[in-house]
């Protein structure tokens, strides 16, 4: 049993970015249908952002969250603006789409590097609290990162749900032409939705630099797991994107502490992950597009 | 033979162009043809190199060190080529989410092995031991001997793919790009077709991994970033992605400026070449990729001659 709790308290509280990451991809998803390989660097941007913040203005690291994730959310739609927005209005195609995406990633991983420099970065922050859970200890961060996620999960499904901007989300998702005649003004939500989506990578790209460091390739390393569990878990809604993330977070935990390797529990889930995609195949990645 | 006058930075130089030169024209099969967006080219290239160096390394062969070689070089070619074959088969029925997830998933799955299987590949500290199948002098007459069997190697590519242009097989790889179920309803077999042109330019790209290893002589995980895909990428997009010569106009325009140009004939201050001149690079490369797709997107050299003539025939 001991295995099994440990697995959870530590999976779901070390993996609680990759959940928040993971949400905000999913919403920018299904409005758009945009693999959106650049997010990767909202993540790494937040983990920038919010360590400069922290040792620039010596804030903690909690009051860094909030201008932490209204500027990612603003860099998200300045992307937008600047990139997909104009190649939209040049009819680019989808695939192509994807690899402007790409080049807009390199850009920016490598762009980062020339104004934080070259090494890895560090929070200036005091150690956090040790909180136990189930008999595990968990830091104070961890437990914020997973209150953030719920808090996220559940201000996101009621907007979506019962909100009239969500109802204009959803309108514009399904069809952006009727959402038009409909009155819907698609600019608006366009920029709302990428707002979120980059307050929330914003945010996981903090939590993750504060439980090691501020680096290049942090939100890099993260995009193949966001993209299989929005892939496999955000086919119908949100819900499903947090129960394959919590998933996904546990079983890692599990297996690492099975093997004794963190790698090789990465190696088995995207395996499993893609023959999952296999199997349902071409149907995945349309049914992601509400 | 008097080699003086050879550079060798620009031997390493033009080597890094032709490489990319063989792997962008593999990809043009792949993505300007056949529409398949490859994001995991390095884990092919990367299996091809490791490979391989662990058969030629690790066995204690009993015949002579030439054939060792060959044999590791099939060897590296084979495992390549079968990876292309379960990663297309997972692959040529998705669509290009799909796509992207598995090619980039396997990328990851070949980094992780290669980084954690330590007595095999050396882990994150490498492995050495590798070195040219001849001796004929010096290193740099190796080297540039080495460095004369690839361009013979990405000349052949090149006239196969020229080939494939001219072929009945490339009008089925186009018809595939351009509409998969029309293909379909036609008779056309697109899951075969895609299948074996994606285990087959696998198999190529890791025989053009097991060459960059002999080169290196040392192989580390530090290899098997996203560099080499995005190199090619850029190669084949600014090139243009449907035409036969797009990977090498397009390697001439972004690797050899900054691989061979400013490595070889500018003389930035010394402390540029260890990471300003690498990130500049890459930077540059992303953004060629945005611009190009945004402004021209069919690359420098333009559509493919056959949809031009279509046009004019046709009149639209």
């Amino acid at each position: 049993m001991d295995i099994i709790s440990d697995s959870i308290v530590v999976g779901l509280t070390e993996q609680a970015p990759l959940i928040l990451a993971a949400m905000g991809f999913a919403l920018l998803y299904r409005l758009t249908g945009l693999i959106n390989v650049a997010y990767s660097e909202t993540i790494t941007l937040g983990a920038y952002m919010a360590m400069w913040i922290n040792t620039t203005f010596d804030l903690n690291f909690y009051t860094i969250l909030i201008p932490t994730g209204i500027l990612a959310g603003l860099i998200s739609v300045a992307t937008y603006f600047a990139v997909f927005r104009p190649a939209k209005l040049r009819h680019v195609g989808g695939l192509e789409m994807i690899i402007i995406s790409f080049g807009l990633s390199v850009f920016l991983r490598h762009g980062l590097q020339f104004v934080f420099g070259y090494p890895v970065r560090f929070f200036d922050v005091p150690a956090p609290h040790t909180i136990f859970v189930l008999g595990v200890g968990v830091s104070s961060f961890r437990l914020v990162a997973v209150i953030s996620v719920f808090v996220l999960a559940l201000g996101l499904f009621w907007f979506i749900q019962k909100t009239s901007y969500g109802l204009q989300i959803r309108a514009l998702a399904s069809d952006e032409g009727l959402a038009q005649v409909s009155g819907i003004r698609p600019l608006a939500v366009t920029v709302l939705i990428w707002f979120l989506a980059g307050v929330a990578g914003g945010l996981a790209g903090a939590f993750y630099g504060v439980g090691s460091a501020a680096a290049p390739l942090l939100g890099w390393r993260q995009f193949l797991f966001i993209l299989l569990v929005v892939l496999v878990g955000g086919a119908k809604n949100i819900g499903g994107v947090i129960i394959v993330g919590a998933i996904t977070a546990v079983s890692l935990t599990f297996m690492t502490l099975q093997f004794g390797q963190a790698l090789y529990s990465q190696l088995v889930l995207i395996v499993v992950f893609i023959v999952i995609l296999k199997v349902r195949g071409t149907r995945a990645a349309e049914a992601g597009k509400v | 033979m008097n080699l003086d006058w050879l550079d060798a930075f620009l031997v390493y130089g033009l080597f890094s162009v032709l490489m990319v030169i063989g792997l962008a024209l593999l990809l043009h099969l792949q993505l300007g043809l056949a529409r398949i967006a490859n994001f995991g080219i390095v884990g092919f290239w990367g299996l091809g190199m490791y490979a391989f160096g662990v058969l030629f390394v690790r066995v204690d062969w009993p015949f002579g060190e030439v054939w060792a070689f060959l044999i590791s070089m099939a060897f590296g070619t084979l495992v390549a080529g079968l990876a292309g074959l379960a990663v297309g088969w997972v692959i040529a029925d998705l669509d290009t989410d799909g796509v992207l997830v598995g090619t980039l998933g396997f990328a990851t799955c070949v980094w992780i092995v290669a980084t954690t299987e330590q007595d095999l590949t050396g882990g994150a500290l490498g492995m050495g031991g590798l070195g040219f199948p001849y001796d004929i002098g010096s290193v740099k007459a190796n080297e540039t001997l080495w460095l004369a069997i690839l361009a013979i190697v990405v000349a052949l590519i090149l006239y196969y793919v020229s080939r494939v242009h001219k072929s009945s097989y490339g009008r089925l790889l186009i018809s595939i790009g351009d509409n998969e179920p029309l293909a379909r309803s036609l008779g056309k077999r697109s899951f075969r077709t895609k299948l074996l042109l994606f285990a087959g330019t696998s198999a190529a790209m890791g025989f053009l991994g097991a060459i960059f290893g002999v080169m290196e002589r040392f192989l580390d995980t530090g290899n098997l970033g996203i560099d080499i895909t995005l190199a090619a990428m850029v190669a084949l997009v600014v090139g243009g992605t449907t035409r036969t010569w797009g990977a090498v106009v397009g390697a001439a325009l972004t690797v050899a400026i900054f691989d061979i140009l400013f490595q070889s004939y500018i003389p930035f201050p010394q402390s540029w070449y260890g990471q300003a001149i690498p990130n500049i690079r890459e930077m540059t490369f992303g953004a060629a990729l945005i611009l190009v797709l945004m402004f021209r997107p069919n690359g420098m050299l333009g559509e493919m001659r056959r949809d031009k003539l279509m046009r004019r025939m046709h009149g639209s």
